[in-house]
């Protein structure tokens, strides 16, 4: 991967809040999910929302009003017809992306949610990990209201879950990621020794990529539990908030925000920082000096998102901007 | 009320003259006149028309006829133009107001005004109530005063106990009489021979008791004075009214005028009405002088009975009469029992003239006499002791006792039987006192004094009893983390020192803190086996369900050091997170737990469950009481129970140590005790002046 989109192609305006969740849409990856503390999700097309355009909420496909928290997560079904949605409200909401309606409401969490993803045979199953230390599995196929499975093994609040072919990952605050083989009824405990933030799993699926709150992002080997890589950076900062880290590009680069507003892309391989975006200024930044004094609460980047299809990706900020970025027309 | 400034009803001289001149004489004008004020009180003359009235807010209104003239409602009186607060009554057949005392709430107060309201107010009064009776009061006096307030008309204690005993009011007391009913009630006596078909017992009859409580007398006259207002009811008059049952005159209070019955009429005073004219002629109307009757008929008497009218062949009849019985009328009097008085008796005319009694003074005592029966000097004089008392004042002792009682002495020895006399001696010069018993120096009998095997065996009946599983449950206890005294580590020690020993991991004597005596550490032992009977850990299935606390401990050290601010224990690191922390991704930091996912779960995943997959849905592991994963390990942890690698650090250190001098169970020797000295005793006594200057007194020279 010789060339990194470095370009701002696309702002995506109109929330009221932080960003805390930005998810391209599945299959062609044309649509861009974005979830919002002042409690809306909000689908854009960033072809249609150039920088350049001041018109208020450019690109604004629709919005979907039901939650009463913020929207800490959302994870978009394959078929591209559903997606999920979790937040401060204890719920796991099932979306109808055409009629902005929830065909499913999962109660059961006794904490916030923080995170959730799509599993099974043809996303059959959701599940949802969240501050009360569980990850629940729900059914989408059935009218139960109950969870298939509750996996209560971890410690603290599940920060982030993924799920794969017959097995699931959860990323917990207490240091520990667990594997959750199905087929061999195994659970691998990893421990990392500082709370992981975020999870993302390789396309290979036999390594994973770990945030943790000691402002490092390794690359694990799932098989033993190795580490196979750490990246870090003297102006990376990630010490107190969840900043979602992803792995891009044909799994060459590492992105990942930071507490400071800026955004980190690593190569994956050699560990070097390729290159540093300041997410409110939409610039990429040269030179040693990451980070100018003039940081506010607001500037920070909790979600990144790259897109599978193209040379593009997304960042999301305290400012309830989402940049995407691209290759120079 | 209407203040009104009083008024000349006309115009006075002055004014009629000054008008008059003002007519004739032309004054200058200067300035502007003030504007004529209408209320403008300033005394001059208005006639009456003109005059303005107002109530007393100052109100311009007219008023009632007394306080000015005539005023309608609404400005004076209450607050509606109409006069009053209009209300409607609506009662109908479907909805009747059944209560009429609801709706009936228009009072008198509704139609009055100011002024009536104030006058209402006024003429309202304090009174007490009609059940207040004064203190001691009667019927004749007014209730004026503050006794009035004290008492409650109710029945006096007498009365009561007389109505208990079965008394009624109305009847006389005494025992119920045998006789006919009398069934005409105006007739005295009937007489018992006539019928005696029916006898019934009666309640005796009400009658009047002589009273012989001198009262004092309310006037000055003299004794026996009988004023022409006021006569006296006899008694025996009264027993035909059925006013006083009883002639307890603080019970007497009966509002009937019974003194204050109206005076006879007396004939005194110029003229006679013709109302007073009884149509008699021989008394002089207009006789002026005393009123002395003079028997105007010489010869013979004439008797006080005999009426005017009487016939005349019975007024000449010459009648002989016993001097005995010379008041015919005494005979038909009733004694106030309602019986006739006895054979020969004569009813008093008047009890009022009861001589009163004379009141000699006692007897004076001669000076020097004593009586022979006052006991109660010769027992105060006596002092009463008690056991206690008499038990101090006794000068045995206990063995005095023991030998006037014939009892052997017991077999105890003193202390002082196995003192040395230079000892004894010192004790005595310490304490003061000389009759200290003597010193024998006996040596100790020999089970006390023998070789150290013989000590230590001795010891070894100070260490309770444990049962071997108690024992080791409570170290297996301590094993998963918790185990009394945390705030004393060296006492935990010595606690898990004793559980090995007695779980049989270890044989040699608990060791015992270093200043410790024999006794005090026979008592931890004690206190170290009821721990761990208490503390011994829940067994099985409830032992999963605790966690131990993690702040625990640690407790005592802190707080003997400066910070008030308590730090937690240090948590028992996990070589998992310390190898993570180093860096040691790896085997280090991996654990494999086994996981059992639903077959829903496995279904949905279209991957094949594991053997041992629970069997249904739905069924969340919060759900189940014990997964098979936590039976697997409780078993395990029975099996191996209290394995090291599970211990906490400090059980471990403590094996350590002991692996290191591998239990010498013969050279653990116990604290040499010294029978011989006591060091307490062999001390050499501080300077007196040290005494003095802590028990002496200050002026002490």
């Amino acid at each position: 991967m010789s060339s990194f989109p470095t370009t701002p192609i696309a702002k995506l305006t109109g929330h009221a809040g932080i960003v805390h969740c930005v998810s391209y849409s599945a299959g062609s990856q044309s649509y861009i999910l974005t979830g919002s503390s002042d409690r809306t999700i909000r689908l854009f097309n960033p072809s249609k929302a150039p920088v350049s355009s001041t018109t208020p909420a450019a690109g604004l496909v629709n919005k979907y009003t039901a939650h009463g928290y913020e929207v800490l997560s959302i994870a978009v079904a394959d078929a591209n017809d559903k997606f999920v949605s979790v937040g401060g409200d204890k719920t796991v909401f099932y979306w109808d992306v055409q009629t902005a309606q929830t065909i499913k409401r999962w109660t059961g969490h006794a904490g916030r949610i923080n995170c959730c993803a799509f599993g099974g045979d043809g996303d059959s199953v959701v599940a949802s990990g969240s501050f009360d230390g569980t990850v629940k599995i729900w059914d989408t196929k059935s009218t139960n209201y109950k969870p298939i499975m509750t996996l209560e093994e971890a410690k603290d609040s599940v920060s982030d879950v993924w799920v794969g072919d017959g097995e699931i990952l959860s990323g917990s605050v207490d240091g520990r990621i667990r594997s959750y083989d199905f087929r061999m009824g195994m659970c691998n405990v990893d421990v990392v020794g500082y709370p992981v933030t975020s999870l993302s799993v390789s396309k290979k699926g036999t390594e994973c990529l770990v945030s943790s709150l000691d402002s490092t992002i390794r690359l694990m080997d799932r098989d033993n539990g190795q580490l196979l890589k750490a990246y870090r950076d003297d102006g990376y900062v990630n010490k107190e908030l969840r900043v979602k880290s992803t792995l891009g590009f044909n799994d060459s680069v590492v992105v990942s925000g930071s507490d400071d507003g800026m955004v980190y892309a690593w190569d994956l391989l050699e560990g070097e920082v390729l290159h540093k975006f300041r997410h409110s200024e939409m610039k990429e930044v040269k030179g040693k000096k990451a980070a100018d004094g003039t940081r506010n609460k607001k500037d920070v980047v909790g979600a990144v998102a790259v897109c599978k299809t193209r040379k593009e990706w997304a960042s999301a900020g305290g400012d309830g901007n989402v940049i995407v970025w691209g290759m120079d027309a | 009320m209407a203040y009104k400034r009083p008024r000349a009803t006309s115009p006075s001289t002055a004014q009629k003259r000054s008008r008059g001149a003002e007519g004739g004489a032309q004054n200058v004008k200067w300035g502007t006149p003030l504007p004529v004020d209408e209320d403008n009180d300033d005394g001059s003359f208005v006639p009456v028309w003109k005059q303005t009235v107002t109530d007393d807010k100052g109100r311009r209104r007219l008023h009632g006829a007394f306080t000015g003239g005539f005023s309608a409602g609404y400005f004076n009186t209450v607050g509606s133009k109409e006069g009053w607060t209009p209300k409607t009554f609506v009662s109908s057949r479907s909805n009747r107001i059944k209560d009429p005392a609801k709706t009936a709430t228009q009072r008198p107060e509704d139609f009055m005004d100011n002024e009536d309201l104030a006058e209402a107010a006024e003429s309202r009064q304090l009174e007490t109530a009609q059940s207040f009776a004064a203190v001691g009061s009667n019927g004749k006096t007014e209730r004026d005063d503050l006794f009035g307030l004290m008492l409650t008309d109710e029945d006096t204690m007498a009365v009561k106990l007389l109505q208990k005993m079965g008394w009624r009011r109305g009847q006389g007391i005494g025992p119920k009489i045998r006789r006919q009913a009398h069934l005409e009630e105006g007739l005295g006596i009937v007489d018992s021979k006539e019928t005696s078909s029916s006898e019934h017992s009666f309640a005796p009859k009400d009658t009047r008791i002589v009273s012989f409580i001198h009262e004092d007398k309310p006037s000055r006259k003299g004794v026996g004075y009988q004023s022409g207002a006021q006569a006296l009811p006899k008694p025996g008059e009264d027993d035909t009214e059925d006013t006083a049952p009883l002639a307890l005159p603080f019970l007497d209070r009966s509002h009937k005028p019974q003194a204050l019955k109206k005076p006879a009429q007396k004939k005194t005073g110029f003229g006679v009405g013709i109302l007073n004219d009884n149509g008699s002629d021989d008394e002089d109307p207009y006789e002026i002088g005393p009123k002395i009757s003079f028997n105007k008929v010489i010869g013979e008497k004439k008797t006080k009975k005999g009426s005017k009218f009487a016939k005349p062949n019975t007024a000449d009849r010459v009648v002989f009469i016993k001097k005995g019985s010379s008041k015919p009328t005494a005979i038909t009097r009733i004694s106030h029992d309602g019986r006739p008085p006895l054979r020969r008796f004569v009813l008093a005319s008047t009890t009022s003239t009861l001589p009163s009694r004379e009141r000699f003074p006692p007897p004076s005592i001669p000076p020097g006499w004593t009586s022979l029966k006052s006991s109660a000097a010769n027992l105060q004089g006596r002092q009463f002791q008690s056991v206690a008392d008499a038990a101090k004042s006794s000068t045995l002792d206990a063995k005095a006792r023991a030998s006037l009682l014939g009892e052997a002495a017991l077999p105890g020895k003193s202390i002082f039987d196995y003192m040395s006399k230079e000892s004894r001696d010192r004790i005595a010069a310490f304490t003061g006192k000389q009759n200290l018993p003597p010193a024998r120096g006996e040596v100790f009998p020999s089970n006390n004094q023998g070789s150290t095997a013989a000590q230590q065996k001795s010891l070894w009946s100070f260490v309770p009893n444990l049962d071997k599983d108690v024992a080791a449950a409570a170290l297996a206890k301590g094993a998963t983390g918790w185990m009394p005294y945390g705030e004393d580590p060296k006492k935990r020690e010595r606690y898990v020192g004793f559980l090995e020993l007695r779980a049989g991991t270890k044989t040699n004597l608990p060791e015992r803190a270093p200043d410790e005596t024999v006794s005090d550490w026979a008592k931890e032992l004690e206190e170290f086996a009821h721990a761990a009977q208490v503390f011994k850990p829940v067994q099985g299935l409830m032992a999963s369900r605790f966690t131990s606390s993690t702040s625990s401990g640690q407790s005592s050290g802190n707080a003997t050091g400066d910070s008030l601010l308590r730090t937690p224990a240090a948590k028992p690191e996990d070589p998992a997170e310390q190898a993570a922390k180093l860096g040691m991704y790896g085997p280090m930091t991996r654990s494999v737990i086994p996981f059992y996912p639903t077959r829903l779960l496995c279904k949905r995943f279209n991957v094949k469950a594991p053997v041992d997959a629970p069997a249904d849905d739905y069924g969340s592991k919060t759900q189940e009481a014990v997964s098979k994963a936590d039976m697997d390990r409780l078993v395990h942890d029975a099996l191996t129970r209290g394995s090291t690698l599970q211990r906490p650090s400090w059980m471990n250190q403590q094996e350590g140590a002991h692996a290191e001098t591998p239990a010498p169970t013969t050279e653990t020797v116990a604290a040499p005790v010294d029978v011989e000295t006591n060091d307490a005793l062999t001390q050499e006594r501080p300077p007196e002046d040290v005494f003095r200057a802590i028990f002496g007194d200050d002026d002490d020279d």
